[in-house]
């Protein structure tokens, strides 16, 4: 009970924190149960089989992508939160609280957290679901007849999912923290000194190897079997993608160094962000995750259908129109609804990340940095960040573009626009920049002598 | 007024009649209440009063750190006017260096790169072999290549002095520089301070609750409700604790204080 207590008073005082779990979990809910409500419509009585077999592939493929994401959005900004706690954490140990104690509170606010934000995404979830199927039936893929169910499906799955996956993301993120010794989680609190756990790399490596191994099928196996290809090709780039942001510390660790003495030279902040990006390549990988993601995701999906677009029918399988429409819209609904996503988890993590190093600017700007030295550190951290999740993104990308080209069009490089990527991205540019610099410029905005006094 | 600077030299710091309201119009808060007071140059000065008597505000209003509500603060000579941070910033980066009771490293850089930032900030290069010299004298020459975070308290404390006397300021501001410090730490803070002051010619004004740490300064200005209560030359920890205990009384009699800390700061 008083850990419980401890649990909700503490929830009030981390509010940047907090807000960065809440969202990812809520909207995480959201997409999940949104889904989950097409299985219950689809297998309502009375739906003919065409509707319900359209609807139920609906929210297992596209739900289960979903799913796989928001799992791994959910899993990162835990993760992130209960870094940012560990030295509040020692502080609870030195004043005698045991490990137990410790994993109970961080795992008794997670589950607050969650449980809120799963009440709370039912609402806007029923709503996308609607809005969802009445998009289905102007395509024509589900009937004009069938009625919108929001039921045990959607809300079962929806808070199963969002409630035990944050439960257990938070016991394994706890179980970390509360192992270590009080001292150690002081300093590691201020420095990180552990690198990649080995599981990590692994799941990193097997992933990667997934997402080659799928785009290596697409071009082999699926070559010349028109729109079919897709079903490996699509996930190719998100496996691949997954895997580069587990591995993102390394990645970033080694962008830092290519272009660290460089960014020195550029003043007293590009030197900044150069130390900070050294000496914290776990809090920043954090932030370039989302970059990652959102790259490799959109560039992957939507150049995919673009190349489907562009490319002859092909003779010997029989696409109807119709047929290519609902993939179309499916392409569209998932590569939206996760670029979305992945979006507000690059604001998210960025804003929860700045507004966290408050007393670290703090005591920068005592130490005789002006505001304007603060941000251009932060500007040129943003960039470096902007610039790697850019680029591994793009790499995550080529194992859906290329071997679907390759399968449908029998070139290398598609033929088709170079102008969405260029969109694609100016956006996550744009989005890692404003969202960094946004947070910096309010954090600063306090007195530097109230910013350190915590 | 010109009298006194033709005759003297020109003052380390100078306060005249700053006032600090913190709070609403409705319920203000005076932090501090017409001080005035003039440090001459290679002095060292404790701060000491009650707590909330606004010592630290004080010190903040003084070192460029916040603002007067009224009144004006002279450092060597020139006023700090403030007008944005950044201006401020500059000027506190020329002339003052700064103490704090929390250290106040940066967690990222080594104990080489904590001292050496305020240059850095200010675009100057820094001088290796200085710098060097610099850690040695503060007892950290082995640990130049060490984070804060694998320092001890005293260790850190030692570095931030280091910090404030790299880039030659005309005043050491210090906030409770002993106050999170065993004994032995908080003795080996207060002789560096003390140091600076004899063999640097450094001006040095300090906060403190601690009678002992207040005896290594040359003299004692005590605060009380955001006013000077007078002050104590060549102070020991025995007198320095007495008029602690009768600072109360002395808040009762202020015009009479008042006059003692006129002559005794040279007005
Ligand atoms: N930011 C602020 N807003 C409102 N009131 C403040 C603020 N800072 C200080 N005060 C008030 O001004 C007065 C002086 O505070 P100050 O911190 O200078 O005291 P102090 O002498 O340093 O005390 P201590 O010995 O406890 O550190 C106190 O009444 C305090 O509550
Ligand atoms: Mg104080």
């Amino acid at each position: 009970m008083s850990m419980i207590a401890l649990a909700v008073s503490s929830l009030r005082h981390r509010k940047s924190t907090f807000v960065a779990t809440f969202l990812s979990l809520f909207l995480g809910g959201t997409i999940v149960m949104a889904f989950a409500a097409m299985f219950d419509t689809g297998t309502a009585d009375g739906v003919d089989s065409t509707t319900s077999e359209a609807l139920v592939t609906m929210a297992s493929v596209v739900g289960g992508w979903g799913l796989i994401i928001v799992a791994f959005a959910v899993v990162s900004t835990l993760t992130m939160s209960v870094r940012q706690r560990s030295s509040e954490m020692a502080l609870l140990k030195n004043v005698g609280a045991t490990p137990g104690q410790v994993s109970r509170l961080i795992v008794g606010e997670t589950l607050a957290v969650a449980f809120a934000a799963a009440l709370l995404a039912v609402a806007p979830a029923a709503l996308t679901g609607k809005i969802l199927l009445e998009i289905l039936q102007e395509t024509g893929q589900a009937g004009e007849q069938v009625g919108y169910v929001f039921g045990p499906v959607a809300l079962s799955v929806g808070f199963a999912v969002t409630v035990l996956g944050a439960a257990t993301a938070a016991t394994v993120a706890a179980r970390r923290t509360s192992r270590m010794r009080a001292r150690d989680a002081v300093a590691a609190a201020a420095l990180e000194q552990s690198g990649m756990s080995r599981k990590r790399k692994i799941a990193a490596w097997v992933f990667i190897a997934l997402g080659v191994d799928l785009g290596v099928v697409t071009a082999t196996v699926f070559n010349g079997e028109g729109v079919d290809a897709m079903q490996t090709a699509g996930q190719a780039s998100i496996w691949f993608a997954i895997g580069l942001a587990l591995l993102s510390p390394a990645l970033l660790r080694m962008v830092t160094n290519v272009v660290g003495a460089l960014l020195s030279r550029l003043g007293a902040g590009g030197w900044m962000a150069t130390q900070n990006m050294r000496q914290r390549v776990h809090q920043m990988g954090g932030a370039l995750m989302p970059i990652i993601l959102f790259t490799g995701i959109a560039t992957g999906t939507l150049y995919m259908q673009s190349i489907e677009n562009a490319a002859a029918p092909v003779a010997n399988t029989v696409t109807t129109a119709e047929e290519a429409q609902t993939i179309e819209t499916l392409n569209l609904v998932v590569v939206g609804m996760i670029a979305l996503f992945a979006a507000v988890m690059v604001i998210n993590t960025l804003v929860s990340a700045t507004t966290y190093r408050r007393q670290e600017f703090g005591q920068q700007r005592l130490a005789g940095s002006t505001p304007q030295q603060v941000l251009r550190m932060v500007g040129a951290e943003g960039a470096v960040l902007a610039s790697a999740g850019v680029l591994f993104g793009s790499i995550a990308s080529i194992a859906t573009v290329i071997p679907y080209s390759i399968a449908r069009t029998d070139s290398v490089l598609p033929d088709v626009t170079v102008l969405l990527y260029v969109g694609i991205v100016s956006a996550a540019a744009l989005l890692t920049l404003a969202s960094s610099l946004g947070a910096a410029r309010k954090t600063i905005s306090t007195p530097a002598v109230e910013a350190v006094a915590v | 007024m010109a009298d006194h600077y033709r005759s003297e030299p020109i003052e380390a710091l100078r306060l005249e009649s700053v006032d600090k309201v913190y709070g609403t119009e409705d319920n203000p808060v005076r932090a501090l209440d017409s001080v005035t007071v003039g440090l001459a140059p290679g002095s060292f000065t404790a701060i000491m009063g009650p707590s909330g008597s606004g010592k630290s505000t004080f010190l903040q209003c003084a070192a460029g750190l916040d603002q007067p509500t009224r009144g004006r603060v002279f450092v060597d000579g020139a006023e700090l006017t403030g007008e944005s941070e950044t201006a401020l910033t500059k000027f506190r980066r020329q002339r003052i260096g700064f103490v704090f009771q929390q250290f106040n490293l940066m967690p990222t850089l080594t104990v080489y790169q904590n001292v050496t930032l305020p240059l850095r900030m200010a675009g100057k290069r820094s001088d290796r072999d200085r710098t060097t010299a610099m850690l040695r004298q503060v007892g950290l020459a082995d640990r130049m290549g060490h984070r804060p975070s694998e320092l001890s308290g005293g260790q850190q404390q030692r570095a931030a002095i280091a910090r404030a006397l790299v880039t030659d300021p005309r005043v050491i501001f210090a906030d409770e520089p002993t106050g999170a410090l065993d004994t032995k730490s908080a003795r080996d803070v207060l002789q560096l301070l003390r140091s600076s002051v004899d063999h640097l010619g450094q001006t040095v004004v300090m906060v403190t609750h601690d009678p002992v740490a207040a005896s290594y300064a040359d003299s004692v200005m005590f605060l009380a409700d955001g006013r000077s209560a007078g002050t104590l030359d060549k102070p020991t920890a025995e007198t320095v604790a007495e008029r602690m205990t009768h600072l109360g009384d002395e808040v009762h009699m202020q015009d009479a204080s008042a006059d003692a800390g006129r002559k005794v700061v040279g007005l």
